[in-house]
């Protein structure tokens, strides 16, 4: 028994799968894939198989993996040939390999905000420039206080690591590094929401492009 | 590909997975290269109409052909109509995302009475005009089908066609008929009464029904050549029938998420009360080798890991200990569950429940319906206490702690004393599982009793009934709950004034296609979901259309009334139902199909076979 981290891409519709759904979706596409997989040996067998950080509903990312273990001598580039023609549509298969770091150790996600802007683009991407530059955007954040759920104001401009921002035709394009991990997590969606609040009638998409360690190393 | 339109509001709306289409297994073809498009839509959400086996045959039947492309439509939640209606988008197929208006045909599965209002409300909101008389072109051509078409009269003026009994040979015949006549150039209404020709079609508009004063049905007159009265169709060889080798595979949860296999149409037993017992007849099994087979390619294509054995009645399949074995060689390995709904007390043996403990342990459900011996010899449940007792103590010995018994309330000839009898037997199954010495250790017991409320349906012996009003129903659900004496019984149980309605549909007349059009125009839709259902608004649109629900539910029929559904034929001789309601008086029962044939009569629109009668004679 050996664990393989399986890299994959989950982009157009397929960003509507939500992570609970997914996991039952990969676990049928192995099964399809006939993916020697090793069970648990308890009285209810089941594999095991866990993923890096859930990706929110209606994200696309380039970055998705998830852990599984196997039986057998079959190499990482026979579990990718087994795999690459039985995942559902909107998921593709990237690579198989070894896991290299613990999914505790992700700290940081890179992110793609794409902003649909018709004509004002221009205008968007100066509003966007003026509203980072600020030393504080408030915005409130789903956050727990005990067992309860609380709405709490966060000041997003300590968290932002890094971002650009660029205009292309009816396009913006907004990258951007936050926290994401189990201990602080920023979802961009919260930054992305108060950009269209003051922008007015724009829609977005958003694309996580890669995950990093507290080093800025890439998550592998 | 769904558009723009709707990618836009699927972040607004709850769960938007059930709008975007694009699952594994779904067919998208090239719309220019097809003949005909058909629209198969399910008028409840996509979680329930997932689950459902009919649309995955057909929608895979008619996908073989070349020039048809079918797609599938559900009805979507409160949340994603109120953003389609506010941004104007049309209903639309979830394989193309084309709105409803390019289709061919639209056909409707009609499962339950309580979903009528849904498939008003799929047509309005793809801006298709909700009545056949204002719908003037030859397409879309709206069809229905589903066990609810054997009283279809309460939705005739809605629907152009209905197709009565198996939809496999007959979808095909209707579409090759549609394909010819767009060709051709012909009217509506040529086509229908052509289509009227095709066995097994119904087309409302043809036929004029009179009433008497009082309201019930006079007479109803075929006209344009359409057959006075109209035959169910059958498939005669379940092994050489389509079956699907692949089935949609949704990333959203749905209610029954796995490989279903129907191994029998059917039923040998003949429970009175039990449309469904009576519809699907004569009886056909399928060859453990052809089902064997299919699971297999099945769990393939699809990667689940359950498979779930479907029929009225499981193991009344006479080849289940072969199948079981043929199954259980490859299952065990592939780490597939077989799931066998649908058991019945008095058969299931017990090396049939230690095939079932090699696979994962689900539940266990039975359902005696009656809680006394008296009301199950009435209903023709034909199951006695100490079968039912054997079997809860078969599975107590084998592990099993908690139990599900299905009863209903409101069954004919009940009284207070049957009710009470529910808990009493309930009772005498704790009973068991503490003289049990082979019970599970450090388990308490959980006897669970799910009750339903009776509806009389066509076609059944009961179908002359007077059904139980809603007070008497509410006041015979309290004396149960007064009955049960101990927390090691649960009892959950229907909302009465559901079923009140469900019974109005049940056996109603076209005279009821005004009231579902007013219910629905003021806001009546989901109406077999709780929270949805809207009671009073159903009250107003009886009084506002004149009409009396009663007139429907509390009226006990004489033989010789002319009902609404006798124009058409599923086979069942009248004759014979009135025997069985007679006996059920009596309180008298009648053996099921392999011991005795009862002469149901349906076994002529299969040239004389019944697979019941078949094992009889060997």
């Amino acid at each position: 028994m050996r664990c393989v981290r399986i890299w994959f891409k989950k982009m157009g519709m397929s960003r509507y799968v939500s992570h609970l759904d997914l996991m039952r979706a990969m676990t049928r596409a192995i099964r399809r894939a006939k993916v020697p997989l090793w069970y648990t040996e308890g009285y209810n067998p089941h594999p095991y198989m866990t993923f890096s950080l859930p990706l929110s509903l209606g994200m696309e990312s380039l970055c998705e993996s998830m852990d599984i273990r196997i039986e057998g001598e079959s190499t990482n580039e026979e579990i990718f040939d087994m795999l690459k023609g039985s995942m559902p549509p909107g998921i593709e298969i990237i690579s198989v390999d070894e896991p290299v770091y613990d999914q505790k150790y992700i700290c940081y996600g890179e992110f793609d905000v794409f902003f649909d802007c018709d004509k004002k683009a221009e205008s968007v991407k100066a509003l966007i420039e003026d509203m980072l530059a600020q030393d504080e955007l408030i915005v409130q954040k789903l956050g727990k206080k005990g067992r309860h759920k609380v709405l709490k104001d966060i000041n997003l401009i300590e968290f932002i690591k890094s971002y650009s921002v660029s205009a292309m035709g009816e396009r913006v394009k907004l990258t951007i590094t936050l926290p994401a991990g189990s201990t602080t997590n920023v979802n961009p969606s919260l930054l992305a929401d108060e950009i269209v609040r003051n922008a007015g009638d724009i829609s977005y998409t958003i694309v996580r492009k890669k995950l990093m360690t507290e080093n800025m190393e890439i998550f592998r | 590909m769904i558009s723009k339109e709707v990618q836009k509001i699927l972040p607004l709306v709850q769960k938007p997975g059930r709008y975007t289409g694009g699952e594994l297994n779904s067919v998208v073809k090239d719309k220019t290269k097809v003949d005909l498009r058909y629209a198969f839509c399910f008028p409840d959400s996509y979680e329930i109409g997932m689950s459902h086996l009919g649309i995955k045959i057909l929608y895979s039947l008619a996908n073989a052909r070349d020039d048809v492309w079918c797609e599938r439509v559900f009805a979507p939640w409160h949340d994603m109509e109120a953003e389609m209606r506010k941004r104007n988008i049309p209903l639309f197929a979830l394989e193309s995302g084309d709105a409803l208006t390019e289709f061919d045909m639209i056909g409707f599965t009609l499962q339950y009475e309580l979903s009528y209002t849904n498939v008003l409300n799929m047509l309005d909101l793809a801006g298709i005009p909700v009545r056949s008389s204002d719908r003037e072109g030859l397409t879309p051509i709206i069809v229905g089908g589903g066990p609810c078409v054997c009283n279809p009269e309460p939705m005739a003026d809605f629907f152009d066609l209905f197709m009565l009994g198996d939809g496999e040979e007959v979808t095909n015949e209707v579409m090759d008929l549609l394909i010819r006549c767009k060709k051709e150039g012909t009217t509506k209404g040529e086509f229908l009464k052509r289509a009227a020709q095709i066995g097994g079609v119904y087309v409302p508009s043809l036929y004029d029904i009179a009433y008497n004063a009082d309201g019930t049905v006079k007479s109803v007159v075929a006209k344009e050549n359409a057959p006075e009265r109209v035959t169910k169709r059958i498939i005669s060889d379940l092994d050489s029938v389509h079956y699907p080798d692949k089935f949609v595979v949704p990333f959203v949860e749905v209610v029954h998420d796995r490989v279903v296999h129907e191994i029998l149409r059917g039923c040998i037993r003949g429970c009175r009360f039990c449309q469904a017992g009576f519809i699907y007849r004569p009886i056909r099994e399928k060859s453990a080798h052809t089902i064997n087979e299919q699971c297999k390619r099945l769990c393939e294509s699809t990667g689940y890991d359950e498979i779930s054995l479907s029929s009225l009645s499981t193991s009344d399949y006479t080849h289940l200990e072969e199948l079981m074995g043929k199954l259980l060689e490859w299952t065990e390995d592939y780490k597939v569950n077989i799931a066998l709904p649908s058991l019945r007390v008095d058969n299931f043996s017990e090396q049939l429940m230690e095939h079932l403990k090699k696979v994962r342990r689900s539940g266990l459900t039975f359902a005696p319906e009656a809680g006394t011996q008296r009301l199950r010899d009435a209903i023709n449940k034909n199951v006695t206490e100490e079968e039912m007792l054997r079997t809860a103590r078969n599975a107590f010995s084998g592990g099993w702690s908690s139990v599900k018994l299905y009863f209903m309330l409101g069954l004919p000839t009940e009284t207070y004393d049957d009710v009470a009898g529910i808990a009493e037997l309930a009772q005498k199954v704790v009973g068991e599982f503490y003289t049990n010495p082979d019970r599970p250790k450090g388990k308490g017991v959980q006897v669970n009793i799910s009750v339903a409320s009776f509806v009389p349906k066509p076609f059944t012996p009961f179908q002359w009934a007077a059904q139980d009003t809603i007070d008497e129903l509410i006041n015979k659900q309290n004396h149960l709950l007064s009955s049960v004496k101990t927390k090691k019984i649960s009892v959950s149980y229907h909302k009465v004034n559901i079923s009140f309605l469900e019974g109005v549909f049940a056996r109603g007349d076209r005279k009821l296609c005004n009231v579902v059009e007013y219910a629905w125009r003021h806001g009546c839709k989901f109406d077999s979901w709780d929270d949805s259902f809207l009671f009073d608004v159903w009250m107003q649109a009886f009084v506002e259309c004149g009409v009396d629900p009663l007139f429907y539910t509390s009226r006990k029929r004489e033989y010789t009334e002319i009902l609404p559904w006798d124009h058409l034929d599923y086979g069942i001789r009248k004759q014979f139902l009135i025997d069985e309601n007679e006996k059920a008086l009596e309180a008298a029962t009648t053996p099921h199909c392999r011991i005795k044939c009862a002469g149901c009569g349906t076994n002529r629109l299969n040239g004389g076979k019944c697979d019941a009668l078949c094992q009889n004679m060997v």
